[in-house]
């Protein structure tokens, strides 16, 4: 019987044993300690507050989380998504029916490896739907994990919240204990790359678990000619977007790959592309990287490459090291993504033509408009173009849902209705 | 160009490993300064990458300011090239099973006849410059076609100035497997049996069809004046779990011979003319017309001596193709950067294997349409 001890939520894992004796331990204290979302809430604040540490001002989307955390940005969402009465657990009238959120139980998280604080935000949409969490911390997280959940286990003084999370470390191709996890749970959030989500979501679930999946897409910004030739908010915009390009390195779902710029008779982007330039110096002097895969490095260097021996009309701006990469150019239609701070800038007539293209795989729209109205168009296009968010420049990884188009608490509750029999 | 390709040839006709690096280096250094114009006037888009480099090169005061190419550009179908292609001589190929598409490297009779300047110069400085017996070990089979040279038939093919005749050893099928031609090995130990030889395989052909099959009969085939020199690295090696020193062990044993008579050397097809042979302290050094650079994946900036990096090879060999500066995907700590104990000068370097494949991550790992079964 694996020991579930607050000082113990990040665990090493070697058997499947582990996992389920984990799963059914986790799905009696949560039975047994029912935490409605104002409960957990207040837990979560206690926890951000602690979050403020100096030694964690470095881990990337720290910023964030913090923010995630408050009661300020919880509240709203329990309330649309679960209902205006279910912060203490009550029944929401809806006509002559109510309805109540119950949890599914024990949910499972499969975060992807590369967005550093993902382990965490899996989890609490889990934790504030009333649910144990079960999570697989993948091994580039470990360390991170543990330090976010100390604070947790510090910040909580009588530790129910921290007693329904189990975090199990364990190597990426133990298909025995991903096995085991999948068997443990009654839901699933699942984050990550074509591969790694395929392989997840075949994995044996009970026939009852219900699976929220987050699959591989990219992001994209857009800015039109009233935005970006803007001298006044010019370096502005700049900014944002270089702060979207950075989070993450560029890596996640929601991180812009490419920039279009809508043309404008007369006005050239030549100014607006050295302000870029100045906004991406500037972030990397802030916000250096501390390491680099060498494979990382060869892509950059042959997107470079590619990029200007392929088209003379091509330009590209970029410092002697892979720190970042502007490259520069003109068309619709969607580049592929190389990700560590590249970003393709392409001038287009308008921007209906590129966003027509988008083919389902477009998350995040990220938009910087002068024009309001116009920007109501390219929303209702992007949306038929299967995108899920659209966003203002320097939003573009606010975790705010819903997120690809789902909600983030809701899947992982039950919600019960209750039309009285009197009636 | 002639002017161009005198200076070449003045550089190769220096000895490889003697000059001090600061003077090989500024020879270096101008020549390349003048190739990258020429590439320039010869190819609109390799102008404008190198146009766009963030230091112009005309102000470069290291080779290593220079603006190189990644390997993986000559990857392009047809082939990158500044000359035309009624010029181009040959093709040369990379492998294929380290890469889905391969390298094409355009040559036109200038670079070609320097290709095989250049790795003369290199190979006698380590075994000499007499001609003997060429043992290869591999079939013969796909060195017929005259258009087109692979990596393998390269190699052999670059050895061939040091053969006075050549006996290939492995047969292959209609399948393309190889084996053994034992008959054949016999005859060439038995005919050569005190002469100086050279033998010439790929490492993992030398290991699977030589070392294995024989080591297992405990053959010795008593060839103690044998220079044994193989290429193209350890990865297939890698899941056999094949150290070097055991390789070099069981090859030693295999011919009678000492294990300081094998020689390993790193080459590509891209950097033509420019191998990286072992010396006798285990180290690659750079010739007088090439230069390694070990690259810091971080910044890009030479890395110190004892640290790791991304290896970028310099050739002013090449002018039919864009082959002077690459960035390659290979990795390799540098040693020092002169005063190796064999005495060559310059940089001594060690191959630490391939950079892993490169492959979006996480969730934005996204590369290609959406269709309908994904």
């Amino acid at each position: 019987m694996t020991t579930l001890t607050a000082t113990k939520v990040v665990q090493a894992v070697h058997a499947p044993a582990e996992i389920t004796d984990a799963a059914d331990e986790l799905r009696r204290r949560a039975a047994n300690d029912e935490m409605t979302p104002n409960e957990v809430m207040t837990v979560f604040e206690a926890w951000a507050m602690s979050l403020q540490a100096k030694e964690l001002d470095e881990v990337p989307g720290i910023v964030f989380l913090r923010m995630w955390l408050r009661r300020g940005t919880l509240e709203p969402i329990i309330n649309r998504e679960l209902g205006e009465e279910s912060l203490n657990g009550g029944w929401t009238e809806y006509g002559r029916a109510r309805c109540k959120a119950f949890p599914l139980g024990v949910v499972g998280h499969w975060p992807a490896g590369n967005i550093e604080i993902q382990p965490i935000l899996s989890m609490t949409c889990a934790l504030l739907g009333g649910n144990a969490a079960l999570v697989r911390i993948p091994r580039g997280l470990f360390d991170l994990t543990r330090m976010l959940m100390e604070k947790l286990e510090r910040a909580e003084s009588g530790e129910r919240l921290a007693r329904r999370i189990f975090m199990a470390a364990f190597e990426h191709g133990r298909l025995d204990l991903h096995e085991a996890m999948a068997r443990a749970v009654d839901g699933a959030m699942i984050w990550g790359g074509k591969e790694s989500v395929l392989q997840v979501r075949s994995l044996p679930f009970p026939h009852w678990a219900k699976l929220a999946v987050f699959g591989p897409r990219i992001s994209v910004a857009a800015m039109d000619a009233g935005a970006w030739s803007d001298p006044e908010q010019q370096k502005t915009w700049c900014q944002r977007l270089a702060r979207d390009v950075w989070q993450f390195d560029q890596q996640a779902c929601s991180s812009p790959q490419v920039l279009y710029l809508e043309r404008s008779p007369g006005r050239a982007t030549t100014q607006f592309l050295s302000s870029l330039q100045r906004a991406f110096e500037a972030e990397n002097q802030a916000h250096p990287r501390q390491t680099i895969p060498a494979a990382l490095t060869s892509a950059i260097a042959r997107a470079r490459a590619a990029w200007l021996l392929g088209d003379p009309s091509r330009h590209a701006v970029f410092p002697m090291g892979p720190d970042w990469t502007l490259l520069v150019g003109a068309g619709s239609e969607l580049p592929e993504p190389v990700q560590g701070k590249t970003l393709a800038v392409l001038e287009v007539d308008n921007l209906m033509d590129a966003v027509a293209k988008f083919d389902g795989n477009v998350q995040t729209l990220g938009l910087g408009m002068a024009n309001a109205e116009r920007e109501k168009d390219l929303a209702l296009l992007a949306g038929q173009r299967g995108v899920d968010r659209i966003v203002k420049l320097g939003r573009m990884h606010t975790f705010t849902p819903p997120w690809d188009g789902v909600d983030l608490i809701r899947p992982m509750v039950r919600i019960v209705r209750h039309v009285s029999s009197a009636d | 160009m002639e002017e161009l390709s005198a200076k070449i040839d003045r550089l190769l006709s220096l000895p490889p490993y003697s000059q001090p690096p600061d003077e090989r280096e500024f020879g270096l250094l101008e020549l390349l300064k003048e190739e990258l114009e020429y590439g320039c006037q010869r190819h609109v888009g390799y102008a404008n990458y190198i146009r766009q480099w963030p230091v112009d090169f005309h102000s470069a005061r290291r080779v290593s300011e220079l603006p190189f190419l990644p390997v993986g550009i000559l990857k392009a179908n047809p082939p990158l090239s500044f000359v035309g292609p009624h010029e181009i001589k040959r093709t040369l190929t990379s492998s294929a099973t380290t890469s889905q598409s391969p390298s094409r490297v355009a040559l036109d009779a200038a670079t070609s006849r320097r290709m095989t300047k250049g790795v003369v110069a290199i190979v006698r400085d380590h075994i000499g410059p007499s001609r003997r017996p060429y043992l290869v070990v591999d079939t013969s089979d796909f060195m017929r076609r005259a258009d087109s040279l692979g990596a393998r038939s390269a190699a052999i093919q670059g050895l061939q100035p040091f053969a006075t005749q050549a006996t290939y050893c492995l047969l292959s099928d209609e399948k393309g497997e190889l084996t053994l031609d034992r008959q054949k090995l016999q005859e060439f130990a038995e005919n050569h049996r005190d002469a100086e030889v050279l033998i010439y395989g790929f490492t993992f052909i030398l290991w699977n069809h030589l070392v294995k099959p024989l080591m297992a009969e405990n053959v010795c085939l008593n060839l103690p004046n044998v220079r044994i020199l193989h290429s193209g690295g350890w990865k297939r090696l890698q899941d056999q779990a094949v150290e070097k020193a055991v390789f070099n062990d069981q090859l030693a044993r295999l011919f009678g011979c000492s294990p300081h008579c094998i020689i390993d050397f790193y080459g590509m097809v891209e950097s033509v003319g420019v191998i990286f042979p072992d010396c006798q302290e285990g180290n690659k050094h750079g010739p007088s017309f090439g230069d390694v650079i070990v690259r810091d994946p971080l910044t890009l900036e030479p890395v110190a001596a004892g640290e790791h990096g991304i290896v970028q090879v310099c050739s002013v060999l090449p002018t039919s193709f864009p082959g002077n500066l690459l960035l390659t995907e290979d990795l390799a700590q540098v040693i020092a950067y002169d005063g190796c104990a064999c005495g060559r000068r310059g940089i001594g370097f060690r191959f630490a294997g391939r950079v892993p494949k490169a492959e979006l991550r996480g969730c934005g790992n996204l590369e290609t349409k959406r269709t309908a079964t994904n």
